[in-house]
Order: structure tokens, then sequence, then C-alpha cells
């Protein structure tokens, strides 16, 4: 059995693609997700073999959602959509399939097919991830979506991520691989994460550490680990 | 005290002269406020000649002659300025000069200071920015006063022997000086009152071109047609002395009214050679009544004789005109031949002005069609899909959808008037909104408060409905929490105002998006009702976000 998740906002859509895949017979539906943060959390705590991934999410679309996920927590993606195929054609890869709504049974029939078989052969599945440009953050009631170009560094300690930005501390589910490796951001540190273009100066310490100032006056740690990749990154 | 009474005889005569000159329409160049090298040509002949011959009525007293020449050379420097003053005072002057005696050089120099320092007085005031202050008889009297004590001064300095200056001085000083500064005075001040009079007519006749202009206007707007023509024509007879009015195309009579109007009727092509002419060469045809006069082509009994025909043209084209009719035995008034003119113009530019907005509305379609063809497939895919989930479990339902989704482009294809109902337009809305409602269902949530009188208002079509998608579709549906839509029709301080008001207030956020299908139906009404009218986008971040249609209070007509 295939593990799967379903993405959709839409509830009619859900219940009918959840139908739909039991009567195949061969998915495991693990959960059924509304928007893209909640699927995030999913992806990253029950590790399905395949996301059923509708692309019209609210605030955060399908495409951006898979920016956010660590690239080895990613999960065999099938995009559904209702009218949007020319978009995923330009996305997609040979890998990859979609599905359209309103979906047929022998054509999702196949797609399960189609996956198993990859998923057998151990086929990589070649998508291309966006670049992240806004982290979302959830606030007391609401999601808030920072774009990257204000942030100034990031810190993780035991009780999860922050981001900083205008003097103002931010919480986000996203992990530091995921903020470093998709973003402009350079790891300086075992905890930290910095914005190359918010760096006022680097100060050199002894035993081979430093600490940046950033354009606001704050005081980054480097780590003895990350210095010297910090240089080669910064060109000096 | 002869020499007194005399000098005021000859100003006497000066002032019948001036009040002549004031009827003529030399008088006019007075009007300006700034002369050409030719007015001041003319206002010197003018003056010169008024100086010259106040040497010619002066009183020969002690071998010198007690004159008015001074009142011209004053007048021309209080009116024209020093240079005016300069050259009247030192022509009158010269000429004073060749006619000899002891006092020859002193009087010709002195009528020539005169005019300057009178010119200069001219400057000081238009430096101070008081022009009117020129024709204050208050300051041509005393002007002339320094000027002309000025002048016995330079008696008595350069006429030799002294004595006999002296003896002079004692006789005219104070004859010429009261006459003259008097005559200078009481001149200045008729033509002061004349142009009062001028303003006067003027602001008259101003009033009632603009009083004509905008009654004239609001019957325009649907461009010119025999309705709209007759009513132009009844405010042209109106608002005018003439006996009749006609206006044309260019083949036939749209409109006549007054006099005349038993044998001159609309519908019939134009009889008269003069508008034919009129049209063809692209020029006002005038048949004054008085020295030529206007045979009626249709009938011999026709009270008419004088006429003038206008072209009205839109750029180039002449596309008819505007005749006005005067009867015989009656002076066809200067004042509206000018009018004629100015109506004319005024119908002209409208009629232009009308078909670019025509043509703007043209355009305005044509987007509206791109937009009705760009949005379609992608609400309906989203209702298919839709109905095919919800028909698996509750078929009735499916079908109650179906038939939503069918009225909904059913009414947005069938449509192309350009009004609908309120009433139509909520309808349309409705099937939109159920098939929305059961796509998005818990998240959306639409409440709805329509004033029930202004359900028969009309309002463009489909225009309600792109400015409900668009909370939606760019509102609700971008909002992870439940989503809130409320629709409001009501009156508010006698105008027409509706409301769709959704809670996600992220409208600013996405300005070039979803801008189109706004500022398309905000053109619209903005090209039928004005600019006091349109759609207002009133935006609080991340609280919600309100779309204002304002219009009218009875609907649009």
């Amino acid at each position: 059995m295939l593990k799967a998740l379903i993405i959709e906002d839409e509830i009619n859509a859900k219940g009918e693609m959840e139908l739909l895949l039991n009567e195949t017979g061969e998915v495991d539906v693990l959960r059924k997700c509304s928007n893209a943060l909640e699927g995030i959390k999913a992806i990253n705590s029950l590790h399905p073999d395949v996301v059923f991934l509708d692309i019209q999410l609210p605030v955060i679309n399908g495409f951006e959602m898979l920016s956010m996920i660590e690239e080895s927590n990613l999960p065999r993606i099938v995009f559904v959509t209702a009218y949007d195929e020319y978009a995923i054609k330009a996305f997609e890869n040979d890998a990859i399939d979609y599905l359209l709504k309103p979906v047929e049974l022998e054509r999702l029939k196949k797609t399960i097919e189609k996956l198993k078989n990859s998923i057998q052969n151990n086929n990589p599945q070649n998508l291309t991830i966006p670049e992240l440009r806004r982290i979302p953050s959830i606030g007391a009631n609401k999601i808030k979506l920072v774009d990257i170009d204000i942030i100034e560094y990031v810190h993780s300690n035991e009780t999860g991520v922050y981001f900083f930005c205008n003097n103002k501390k931010c919480f986000t589910e996203l992990t530091l691989k995921v903020l470093g490796s998709r973003t402009k951001f350079l790891r300086c540190h075992k905890q930290y994460l910095i914005n190359p273009d918010k760096i006022d100066e680097i100060q050199f310490e002894e035993n081979s550490t430093g600490r940046i100032k950033t354009v606001n006056n704050n005081f980054i740690p480097i780590s003895r680990h990350y210095l010297k990749k910090l240089k080669e990154r910064l060109g000096i | 005290m002869n020499i007194l009474i005399n000098l005021l005889k000859e100003i006497a005569v000066f002032l019948v002269i001036a009040y002549l000159f004031s009827k003529t329409p030399v008088f006019k160049l007075l009007l300006a406020k700034d002369f050409s090298l030719r007015d001041y040509f003319t206002l010197y002949i003018l003056f010169s000649t008024m100086s010259v011959i106040g040497t010619y009525f002066g009183i020969p007293t002690h071998g010198a002659i007690a004159n008015n020449r001074v009142i011209g050379a004053v007048i021309a420097g209080l009116i024209g300025g020093p240079a005016l003053g300069f050259s009247v005072g030192a022509t009158a002057g010269i000429h004073r000069y060749f006619l000899g005696g002891f006092t020859a050089v002193s009087c010709g120099l002195s009528t020539t200071i005169e005019g300057l320092f009178a010119g200069l007085i001219h400057r000081y005031f238009f430096n101070k920015n008081k022009h009117e202050r020129v024709f204050d008889p208050d300051v041509a009297f005393f002007t002339t006063l320094i000027a002309e004590i000025l002048q016995m001064i330079i008696i008595i300095a350069i006429s030799r022997p002294i004595e006999d200056a002296v003896s002079l001085v004692k006789v005219i000083a104070l004859p010429m000086i009261i006459s003259n500064s008097l005559g200078t005075a009481l001149i200045i001040s008729l033509f002061r009152d004349q142009r009062y009079n001028y303003d006067k007519i003027g602001s008259i006749y101003s009033k009632q071109a603009l009083r004509i202009a905008k009654r004239i206007l609001g019957e325009l707007n649907k461009g010119i047609n025999r309705n709209s023509a007759k009513k132009i024509a009844n405010i042209l007879l109106e608002e005018t002395s003439v006996a009749s009015v006609s206006i044309t195309d260019r083949e036939n009579i749209l409109a006549f009214v007054g006099v005349g109007e038993d044998h001159h009727i609309a519908g019939y092509p134009i009889a008269s050679d003069l508008t034919k002419e009129a049209i063809k060469e692209n020029k006002i045809v005038f048949i004054d009544g008085s020295n030529e006069y206007y045979h009626c082509p249709i009938s011999k009994e026709c009270k008419l004789s004088s006429v003038l025909v206008v072209p009205m043209r839109v750029k180039d084209e002449v596309i008819g005109t505007i005749k006005l009719y005067g009867q015989k035995n009656k002076s066809f008034f200067k004042i509206n031949r000018t009018l004629g003119k100015g109506i004319a113009e005024i119908v002209s530019n409208q009629l232009l002005a009308v078909r670019y907005e025509y043509q703007k509305n043209l355009l305005t379609k044509a987007e509206l069609n791109l937009i009705q063809a760009q949005i379609n497939p992608h609400f309906l895919f989203n209702a298919i899909n839709t109905i095919v989930a919800i028909n698996r479990r509750n078929p009735n339902k499916a079908v109650d959808l179906l038939i939503h989704l069918s009225n909904f482009f059913r009414k947005m294809l069938k449509r192309n008037e350009d009004l609908s109902t309120i009433k139509e337009e909520l309808d349309h809305v409705n099937s939109y909104l159920e098939i929305e409602k059961a796509r998005l269902e818990d998240r959306l949530t639409v409440i709805t408060d329509i004033d029930s009188n202004l359900l028969d208002a009309k309002i463009p079509t489909f225009s309600l409905q792109p400015l409900v998608e668009n909370a939606i579709k760019h509102g609700i549906s971008d909002l992870i929490s439940n989503g809130k839509v409320e629709i409001r029709i009501f009156r508010n301080d006698g105008h027409l105002q509706i409301d769709i008001e959704d809670n996600a207030g992220i409208y600013n956020e996405k300005k070039g998006k979803n801008g189109l299908g706004i500022r398309i139906v905000d053109k619209r009404i903005k090209n039928l009702v004005g600019n006091d009218y349109g759609v207002y986008m009133h935006c609080e971040t991340d609280l919600k976000t309100i779309a204002t249609i304002l219009l009218p209070g009875g609907g649009i007509n």
C-alpha cells in the first residue's frame, strides 16, 4: 500500500479524491490537509510516499510549498489541478505526473502504477524546486508571509526556529536546513543563518572564530567550522 | 474772467468731440490693457490732433495764446504712458513753436514736458498695479493742475523779456490751470463711463452665452438628431431675440421653430442656396436684411428677411448648420450674430466630444468582452469539478448547481444590453455565489442586505459580478481561515451605493493583478454618468476590503 497525503482546499474535491484513491485499493490516505502549512507539517511528521497536491491553495500555492520542504523529506508529488495544466507542463519532469480535475478513476490507476514502479526502482524524482522567496510565520491567529529580503538572520534553539527582521523575532516551522539551501542565506554557525545583504562587517577573533555585525548593529557568532566556508562564499 | 469763460467754451466743444469719439469703433482701443504698435500710432494721431486743435482754439492774449493744448498731451500720457505722452506733447509743442511769439520756445517745450509728466504718472500707477487709476478724474485733474503750474514756471524761466512773461502769466495762469484741469478730468470721466458701459454689455453677453451653452450641452449627449435639434432650436429662440431658429444636417432641415414654421418644415430637404453655400464652402453666410434681403425659397409670404447661417463642424468636416432668422423691418442685432457663431462653436465642440465618448465606449465594450472571455474557463472547470464531486454524495444538489451554472453562463453570453436592473444583476451574482459556496463550502459565508426599493434601478450590465468575484478570488480564497462576503445595496445621501465587503483585506498587495475587472466597471460608470461616480476601493490590510459602487440616486437611465 502506498502511504498518501491529499492537500486540497476545497472540501468536495478533497472527499472526491479520497474516495477515488480508496477505490483503487492500493493507497492508504494518511491525512487530508486544507492548505500548504498543514501539508508541510504532515509531510515532515508522517513521511508519506506520495502527495496529491492541488496547485491553487490559499496563501501558499502548491509550487511554493515544495520550496519549504527539506529535499530528503520530499515525497513523490502528483499535481492535481482543474485548469492550469500548462503551468504544470512547464514545471514537470518525466518523473512526476499530474491529474486533471475532475479525476477519472482509470487515469488515476495509471498514475498509481507509475508511482509504484518509480518507487520500486528507486528512480529519482527530478523536481525543479523554486527558490524560496517568502517565509511563513505563524502569529497569534494568522499566518504572515515575510519576504526574505527584509530578514536579517535566522536562529534556532531547542524551542524552534526564529527569524529576525526589523528587530522583531518571528517563529517559523521551516527548518534551518531548508532556509539554508533554498535561499541566499549563509550558514555561519550551527544555530545561525545570516542574510549576506545585511552584513555590515565581519570581526575576526582569536582561535579562528569571529562575529558578524549586521546593518542593525546585531552581533551573530561565527563558529570555527563555518568561518572558512563563509570566507570562501563571500570571496574574502 | 473773459479768458476763463472762453476756455471753458472750448472745453465744451472738446467734450462733444470726445463723446462722439467714444461712440466710434476706435474707442474700443481704450478698452485694452496693452496696446499694439498700431494702436499706439492710432492714439498718437488722435491725441496729437486734439492737442493741435487746442492751440488753434486758443485765445490770443498779450502776444501769446491762452489754450487747451495741454489736454491732448496729458490724456495721451495718462492713457498711453511716457512714450505716447512725450510724442504727443512734442508734436503739439513743435507745432506751437512754429506759430511764433515770444513764448514760442517756452510753450513748445512745456507742452512736451507736460505730456511726459502725465506719462510718468501712468508709469507710476502701472508699476503699483493700479491700472484703473489712470481713468480716475481726480488723478486727471491734479496731473493737469501740476502740469500747468509747471508750464507757468517754465514760461517765466525761459521767456524774455521777463516783465512780459510775468504779466502774461498773471493773466493766463488761473484760467488755464482751472479750465484745463477741469476739462481733462471731464473727458477722462466720460471715457471711464463709456468703458464701464462696454464692460456691462460684455458681461451681459457672456452671461447669456454661458446660459445658452449650459442648456444646450445637456441636450447633446447622444449627438444631434431631430429630437435634440428641436430642443436646441427652442432654447436658442427663447434665449435670443431672433425671429426663428433652424438647425440642419448636410441635406435636411432637422428643426425649425419660430416665425415661418408653417412652411419651413423639419424633415424637408434644405431649400436655401445660402445654406448649401455655407455647407459647401464651410463658411458663415450673413444676409443683414438692410443692404441685402433674404428671400425665402419656399413661400413669398414669408416674413423673414435676414439670416445668419453658421456651419457646425466636427474636426474639419461640416455636419450641418445653425440658422438664425430676423423679421422684416427689424434689425438683426449684431450681438446675435456673435452669439450665433459662438453657439455653433459650442455645438461643434460638444459633438466632437460626444463622438469621442462614443468611441471610448466602444473600446470599453471590447475590453469587457475580452475579460468575459478570459475569466470563464477557470471558473467553469472549478465548477464542473465541484459538481462532479458533489454528485456522488448528493445528486439533487448537483442538479441544482448545474442549473445555476447554466443560468450563469446564459446570462453572461446573452446579455449585451448596456444596462440591467439591480434585480437582474443580483440574480446573476446569486448563480455565481451558489456555485462558489458549494466549492468553498465552509470557507465562504455570504451576507446580503439589500434595500428592496432599489431593485428596479438600472446599473451597467455585468458590473456587480466582477466585484463579487474579485472579493472571492483575490480575497476569501486566499484566506486560510473562514471568509465572509457582505453585499449591501442602499441609498446614501441621495446616491445609490453598493458595497461589497470581504474580510481578507488583501486588495492592496495584489493591486496589479486584480485591477482590470474593477477598472473596466469604473470606466463604464464614469463614461455613462460622469466622474462623480464610479468604483472606489477601500482596504484595511488583513481586516477588510470594501469595493463601493457609487451611482446616481435613481441608478442610470
